[in-house]
């Protein structure tokens, strides 16, 4: 089945999905949601009484978990930059049977990366998130946390992968996959429960993360059913949709509630909220992998040859260009929520708030460097192959893991009941990752183009210019593992020893400026003055109605 | 300040801020490091850095990369992480 045709079965299911769930043709009947809740919790047994049931120990579970996945994601992809100009570093580890090459550290990296430290991060926020802008509990923590650890087994699984695609004759990425579909089942059913049992109508950041969720099942099938998988077309199709679906719209959805919480402004815009829901549906996101290897790795199908007709090619570009809107909506919507009334950033300070503004900042030029990219070998051009690899990198290092980090960090006191350790850590733990990742990969970045160019002029001799600067785009990427460590440090110190979070703080005491602050919803003079402001403060009533054009109250 | 109070300025002062001392060890390991770099190019030019079994024969053919020395600095970190949750744990 072409491209178009099979998008079009996606588009007609998402949106009725959404329809469903949003405009009362109610999925959930009571007899259902209660056979689910069951499903959740009794139906399994006594595993479910190993996980912890407090209100925010499944969002801190996931959240956690993926801050340890951060450290070995970052290391392995460390490694494996380094094993690109030194490739016998570790051989001394064969003796233990292990040999790692470059390929195999960089892929271990990017599924670690993706599925382990931002899956679990967003998923972890998200069952945060939703319950907050629905004003109600989530469906089961007991499950949520449970089924981190099932999410955990399978990132292991798929990093074992990474390195021996088949163990013992069994294909182990497809075994992963596997456990991880059973986690991400549990997930969405708790999520849709926790949306069914709601009290106020949702913004739309609870949306992003709910269609997020379903679109990762939903464009599988829908590419199975229609033959996809066992094509070329089909495997780049469902990697292009789950990139566009799964993680652009959960984080999405993530950092725009962040870039409110953080700053305490309220969100800029509702519409380019909904712009970004649907235009990261209708569009095929080109930030990721060219190519469909890793949806067939993952999903146990042999790798076909990428053969698109120029029907597809044309749909495909045209799809691809088009997802540059929801990409500006979404990095603009971020960005003005942020800095509000003036030109600069609220709570600048404030941890996740400097990685959300790096995360929204790069949105648009990698955007871009994608799209050129995607264009590139979807046209079957090809010219562009040799910077594929570092600028999946860059995407996942300099937006993904930002966005999504930056959302944790900024929820982080709501979810635990405690502050991080330390804010002069976290700014130190910023600089280091953001630093280490576009310097690293910048300078790789230039290597790529040095072979590029090389190979292009014939060059047979090797370059030792291009060796060279990759070690230093190794050494200057080291800075990442050591952030995700502080990172990870301030939050196991911040929740063991950290100060106690005020439950009653509202976040909009950012917002106060000498001058004037911005009352969004009802408080007390007390809370004001307790926030910085004097008695010249002049108190500026901002209206939070739901009519077109106001501010949305997340 | 006028020259009539000058006469009051006789007596030794001492503050109490200090600068934080992660940043003093920053500093000392940045000098530390630069320092290690020029005098090792003096020493031995046209050399490579120094790895793990160059020093400590002992190691020869297992730590024979620079690499070691950031996967020991992970190690480091990594542990210290799970040294703090265990301390934490079975702390009164």
């Amino acid at each position: 089945m072409d491209l178009i045709t099979t998008m079009l079965i996606y588009w007609a299911v998402i949106i009725a999905v959404y329809v469903m769930l949003n405009r009362g043709i109610w999925i959930f009947t009571d007899v259902s949601k209660s056979m689910s809740l069951f499903m959740l919790e009794k139906a399994l047994g006594p595993a479910i009484d190993f996980a912890e049931g407090r209100p925010g120990s499944g969002a801190r579970a996931w959240i956690m978990q993926g801050m340890f996945w951060l450290i070995l994601a970052s290391a392995f992809t460390f490694c494996g930059l380094w094993l690109d100009h030194d490739p016998t570093a570790l051989h001394s580890l064969g003796s233990w049977g292990y040999s790692p090459s470059s390929e195999t550290l960089l892929l271990a990296g990017n599924l670690v990366a993706l599925f382990g430290a931002v899956g679990m991060i967003i998923i972890g926020a998200g069952l945060h998130i939703v319950p907050s802008l629905g004003e109600t509990q989530l469906a089961s923590e007991r499950n949520a946390a449970l089924m981190s650890l099932v999410w955990t087994a399978s990132v292991l699984i798929i990093a074992i992968g990474a390195h021996e695609p088949v163990l013992l004759g069994l294909k182990v990425l497809f075994w992963g996959t596997a456990v991880q579909t059973l986690a991400l089942v549990g997930v969405i059913v708790n999520q849709l429960l926790t949306a069914a049992s709601r009290t106020k109508r949702m913004a739309f950041p609870a949306w992003l993360i709910i269609i997020g969720l379903l679109s990762d099942p939903i464009s599988t099938v829908i590419v199975f059913l229609t033959g996809g998988l066992e094509t070329g077309l089909g495997q780049w199709l469902l990697v292009r949709l789950i990139s566009g679906g799964f993680f652009f719209l959960q984080v999405a959805g993530v950092s725009l509630y962040a870039a409110s919480q953080g700053t305490g402004n309220p969100l800029w815009s509702r519409s380019l909220a909904a712009v970004t829901l649907l235009g990261a549906l209708l569009t095929l996101n080109p930030l990721g992998q060219t190519t469909g290897t890793l949806a067939a790795d993952l999903l146990g199908f042999e790798v076909a040859s990428f053969e698109p007709s120029s029907k597809d090619v044309i749909a495909g570009s045209f799809l691809m260009a088009l997802a540059s809107i929801p990409i500006i909506a979404l990095s603009s919507n971020i960005l003005v929520t942020m800095r509000g009334d003036d030109t600069f950033m609220e709570n600048p300070d404030s941890p996740g708030m400097p990685e959300v503004n790096l995360g929204a900042l790069m949105l648009i030029p990698l955007g871009i460097g994608a799209l050129f990219l995607q264009t590139d070998a979807l046209t079957s051009g090809n010219e562009l192959t040799g910077i594929s690899s570092t600028l999946t990198l860059l995407v996942v290092w300099l937006l993904l893991v930002p966005l999504a980090l930056g959302s944790a960090l900024c929820i982080f006191p709501a979810v635990t009941g405690r502050n991080l350790m330390s804010i002069n850590r976290s700014r130190w733990a910023f600089w280091m990752m953001a630093g280490g990742a576009f310097s690293g990969l910048i300078i790789t970045l230039m290597a790529d183009f040095s072979d590029m160019a090389l190979a292009e002029a014939a060059v047979v001799d090797e370059s030792t210019i291009s060796n060279e600067l990759r070690a230093i785009g190794s050494v200057l990427f080291y800075g990442t593992v050591i952030g995700a460590i502080l990172h990870c440090m301030n939050m196991v110190n911040g929740i063991l020893r950290g100060s106690f979070a005020d439950a009653q703080a509202t976040p909009s005491s950012s917002s106060i400026e000498p001058s004037s602050y911005n009352l969004t919803s009802g408080t007390t003079v007390r809370k004001i003055l307790a926030s910085g402001a004097n008695l010249d403060t002049e108190v500026v009533p901002i209206s939070q109605t739901d009519d077109p054009g106001s501010p949305t109250e997340l | 300040m006028s020259n009539d109070d000058a006469g009051n300025i006789g007596e030794f002062l001492q503050g109490e801020h200090e600068p934080p001392s992660s940043w003093l060890f920053l500093v000392l390991g940045f000098v530390t490091t630069l320092i290690f770099l020029v005098l090792f190019s003096i020493l031995y030019p046209g050399s490579d850095l120094p790895v793990i079994s160059s020093m400590l024969p002992v190691f020869k053919g297992v730590f024979d990369s620079g690499i070691w020395f950031f996967i020991f600095g992970v190690m480091i970190g990594v542990f210290a992480i799970l040294g703090t949750m265990l301390t934490e744990a079975t702390s009164e």
